[in-house]
């Protein structure tokens, strides 16, 4: 082998090998882009309040049936809604109430984390408070009342008369 | 270093479309072939294939909003 | 291992006995090492897969338990992809990729070594993991959190496994990268190179572009399970669908990784036993390379019902079904070319037409997987396992046992037994579609993958598949006798023992001297 095309080879080597390190960070990089994404699109939107139309109009002549459930994940609270069910007008206004405590004697946090059956129910379902929207953190034996503020679009499938809103609790690393 | 056949003029942006765009259904005639292959430098087909790239996915978008909506 | 020994030791002395293989920087040597390792591997994939359709042949529990069939599973798919198919591929360049552009050895002959070398750790890795506490790896082999999150020892090892295989594919894509576009003989324009070795190019750089982003996933994974980030953990605000994104935006550029060296291997036995130039050799080119690029912007198609807008799925469904088009027009190329050939069916091109023929089905399959209302009912059904077993073993599988064939008789400077090696296709190709073909109809019906167990009407089919599965595993020992004994004494090779052959290798004696190309040889 001539010298020459040693050279060109491990220019080559190099430019090659910088590209496999850009790619590595490129796959780094596809989380924030991946963030930003939902962000700018709305998908995925579980932690910031919904903005509703003011002119949002009650449809008296439906009422849906809201099962309320909660859980903890991995995390010495307990955790559990005030009133297990509460029926709605689409289109009105409705506060329900959370309670959670710590049971253990250390100062905790966890984040809840909402999930809703029908899953369409997302798209529905326009929260303006909710506990959920950021960490909690609790002293040792502390207890807390929290409410969720939410209306649900009249744009819902009229077939829907019971839906399930559900929290569950997971216990956030120290420092987080 | 081993290419003998020296490009003996620049491909038009016109030409480097067209050759990207017949890329994309894979199929080409000889004749326009042997010319892309003579005058398209290799980092023309490179731009020329992102770009087409995009103007694919935007196209595919557009079809996508039209049928959605 | 005799491939090479008897010609080996003309120019420079170096080790004998295991030393030799140890640290051998010959691109010969270096790609028979790998042709072994990848069919060692794909008997281990291949037992692990007898397990699976063992437990499947009736209802109910009989030999696994449930967590280990999913470790079987798991590994199954690991090591065929990483260990079998994706190795065997680099094995065939090492070889003829010199041979085919007119270059002495690789470009970076030491790296070479390592690269090889590090395929047996990982692969030791990934076998023993079996052993330690809490068992192999068992949430599938795309290991979707949280059940890789979740996981013990195994999990870790494999993670380990993934990142040794990916860094060995990387340096081996460089390598070959840089064989290719520096050290072609004079006059062997890029336009000139054989099919074969053009495809491994663009793979080659599609493999530095995902398998570094393959090795960022798993770092992340790592870092999620042992140092408290939290990027696909939902209680520490991460998202384990992003996983899913940025897995496939590796995985389906690595599907055509396993399948663009198929494609070049049957773009060169085809002219071959056509006796005609490759109908439309250019446009391959450009198609090969079109499908690489805008493979990267498919990859949401595995993931219709994880939950995405609507415009989000027409996408993903109309970009994925205009790929296939440049994909269609290679098939028409390969069938053009054998149009009015005078063509002969030695094995080679029994596997290559076998090939076209189970490819399309695949690829058929594939498309149907793509439109959003009916993946919806397949997704995570039998049905998608059939897609991807008519791809991948009757793909990318058939291509290798092709290409073996074809070039067997250059590598050991033997013929193989015509008999036997027919047989061995008629075998695969029988049994094949026995094991595989009901598994269309198994996922119509809605039988789920991934379980030990299924309901009794699913009974009778899986019966059928696996037996099929039994008999092409059997099959599998036979190709490694047919190859032994085509080493051990097959009849003596000429040096261009088909008459149609054109490429550059056939003008070496048979079998190829251990050096070659030293002065390279000069392309009309
Ligand atoms: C005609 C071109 C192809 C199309 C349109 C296509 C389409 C698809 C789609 C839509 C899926 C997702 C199915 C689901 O999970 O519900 C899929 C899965 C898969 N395809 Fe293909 N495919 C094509 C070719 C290939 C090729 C050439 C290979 C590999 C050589 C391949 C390998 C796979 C694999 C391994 C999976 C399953 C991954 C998993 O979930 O484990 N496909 N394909
Ligand atoms: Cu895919």
């Amino acid at each position: 082998m001539t010298q020459g095309v040693t050279k060109i080879n491990l220019e080559m080597l190099k430019k090659l090998l910088i590209f496999s390190v850009i790619m590595f960070g490129f796959g780094y990089a596809l989380v924030p882009m991946y963030e930003k994404f939902c962000e700018v699109t709305g998908i995925n939107n579980l932690l910031q309040p919904d903005v509703v139309d003011k002119n949002i109009k009650v449809d008296m002549t439906r009422t849906i049936a809201i099962e309320l459930d909660a859980n903890v994940r991995g995390l010495p609270w307990q955790f559990k809604p005030l009133q297990s069910n509460v029926k709605i007008h689409p289109g009105e206004s409705l506060e329900v109430m959370y309670e959670i405590s710590n049971v253990s004697d250390q100062e905790i946090s966890g984040q809840a984390i909402p999930s809703y059956s029908p899953r369409f129910l997302e798209k529905y379902m326009k929260k303006f408070e909710c506990f959920c929207f950021t960490k909690q953190v609790l002293k040792p034996g502390e207890t807390r009342q929290m409410p969720v503020k939410f209306v649900i679009d009249p744009q819902i499938p009229v077939d829907v008369n019971t839906v399930t809103i559900s929290y569950t609790f997971f216990a956030l690393q120290p420092g987080k | 270093m081993n290419n003998t056949e020296q490009p003996a003029e620049k491909a038009s942006a016109m030409q480097v479309a067209k050759a990207v765009f017949w890329s994309f259904l894979g199929i080409r005639k000889k004749d326009d072939l042997d010319r892309d292959a003579k005058m398209i430098k290799p980092h023309q087909v490179v731009i020329g294939g992102l770009i087409g790239g995009v103007i694919f996915v935007l196209s595919i978008l557009t079809l996508v909003k039209v049928v959605t909506s | 291992m005799a491939v090479v020994q008897d010609v080996h030791g003309h120019h420079d002395h170096h080790p004998s006995g295991i030393m030799r293989w140890v640290t051998t920087t010959n691109h010969k040597d270096i790609g028979t090492m790998y042709l072994w390792f990848s069919f060692a591997m794909f008997l281990v994939g291949g037992f692990l897969a007898m397990g699976i359709r063992a437990e499947l042949f009736m209802p109910g529990i009989q030999i696994l338990e449930p967590e280990l069939f999913n470790s079987f599973t798991t590994l199954h798919g690991l090591i065929m992809v990483f260990g079998a198919i994706m190795p065997a591929f680099v094995g065939l360049a090492n070889w003829q990729v010199p041979l085919m552009i007119g270059a002495p050895d690789m470009a970076f002959a030491r790296m070479n070594n390592w690269s090889f070398w590090l395929l047996p750790v990982a692969g030791m890795l990934l076998v023993s993991s079996f052993f330690v506490p809490g068992g192999a790896a068992a949430g599938g082999w795309t290991f979707y959190p949280p059940l890789s999150a979740q996981g013990g020892m195994g999990v870790d090892m494999m993670i380990f496994a993934v990142h040794i295989l990916g860094a060995s594919s990387i340096m081996g894509a460089i390598n070959i990268i840089t064989t290719i576009l520096n050290m072609r003989a004079p006059g062997m324009t890029l336009m000139k190179m054989p099919m074969f070795v053009w495809t491994w190019l663009i793979t080659a750089y599609l493999l530095v572009l995902v398998m570094p982003v393959l090795a960022g996933t798993v770092t992340m994974l790592l870092t999620d399970r042992h140092f408290g980030t939290s990027f696909f953990n939902a209680a520490g605000g991460g998202d384990p669908v992003l996983f899913q994104h940025i897995f496939w935006f590796f995985g389906h550029p690595e599907v055509y990784i396993m399948i663009l060296p198929a494609f070049g291997i049957v773009s060169e036995i085809i002219p071959t036993f056509s006796r005609k130039p490759l109908f439309g050799y250019s446009s391959m080119v450009y198609a090969t390379a079109s499908i690489a690029i805008l493979s990267c912007i498919v990859w949401a198609h595995h993931m219709f019902t994880v939950g995405m807008p609507t415009v989000g799925q027409l996408f993903f469904m109309y970009a994925t079904m205009l790929i296939a088009v440049p994909t269609g027009v290679k098939v028409f190329n390969w069938t053009a070319t054998m149009w009015r050939g005078s063509m002969t069916f030695e094995t080679p091109m029994l596997f290559a037409i076998g090939f076209i023929f189970l490819f399309v089905i695949g690829g058929f399959s594939g498309v149907i997987c793509a439109i959003v209302p009916i993946d919806i009912q397949v997704q995570d059904t039998y049905y998608v396992i059939a897609h991807f077993h008519y791809v991948l073993v009757s793909g990318a599988l058939f291509a290798i046992f092709g290409a073996v064939y074809y070039w067997l008789p250059k590598w050991c400077g033997r013929m193989y037994d015509v008999k036997l090696a027919n047989m061995h296709f008629w075998l695969s190709m029988i049994f094949f579609n026995v094991a595989f073909f009901v598994q269309h109809f198994l996922g119509l019906a809605g039988m789920p993958r991934r379980i030990p167990d299924y309901s009794l009407q699913f009974a009778d089919f899986n019966m059928i598949s696996s037996i099929g599965a039994f008999g092409f595993g059997l099959t599998q020992l036979f190709f490694l006798y047919i190859v032994i004994k085509c080493i051990r004494g097959g009849e003596k090779a000429a040096d261009r023992p088909w008459e149609g052959g054109n490429t550059l290798e056939w003008t070496l004696p048979s079998p190829a001297p251990y050096h070659t190309f030293e002065t390279p040889p000069v392309i009309k």
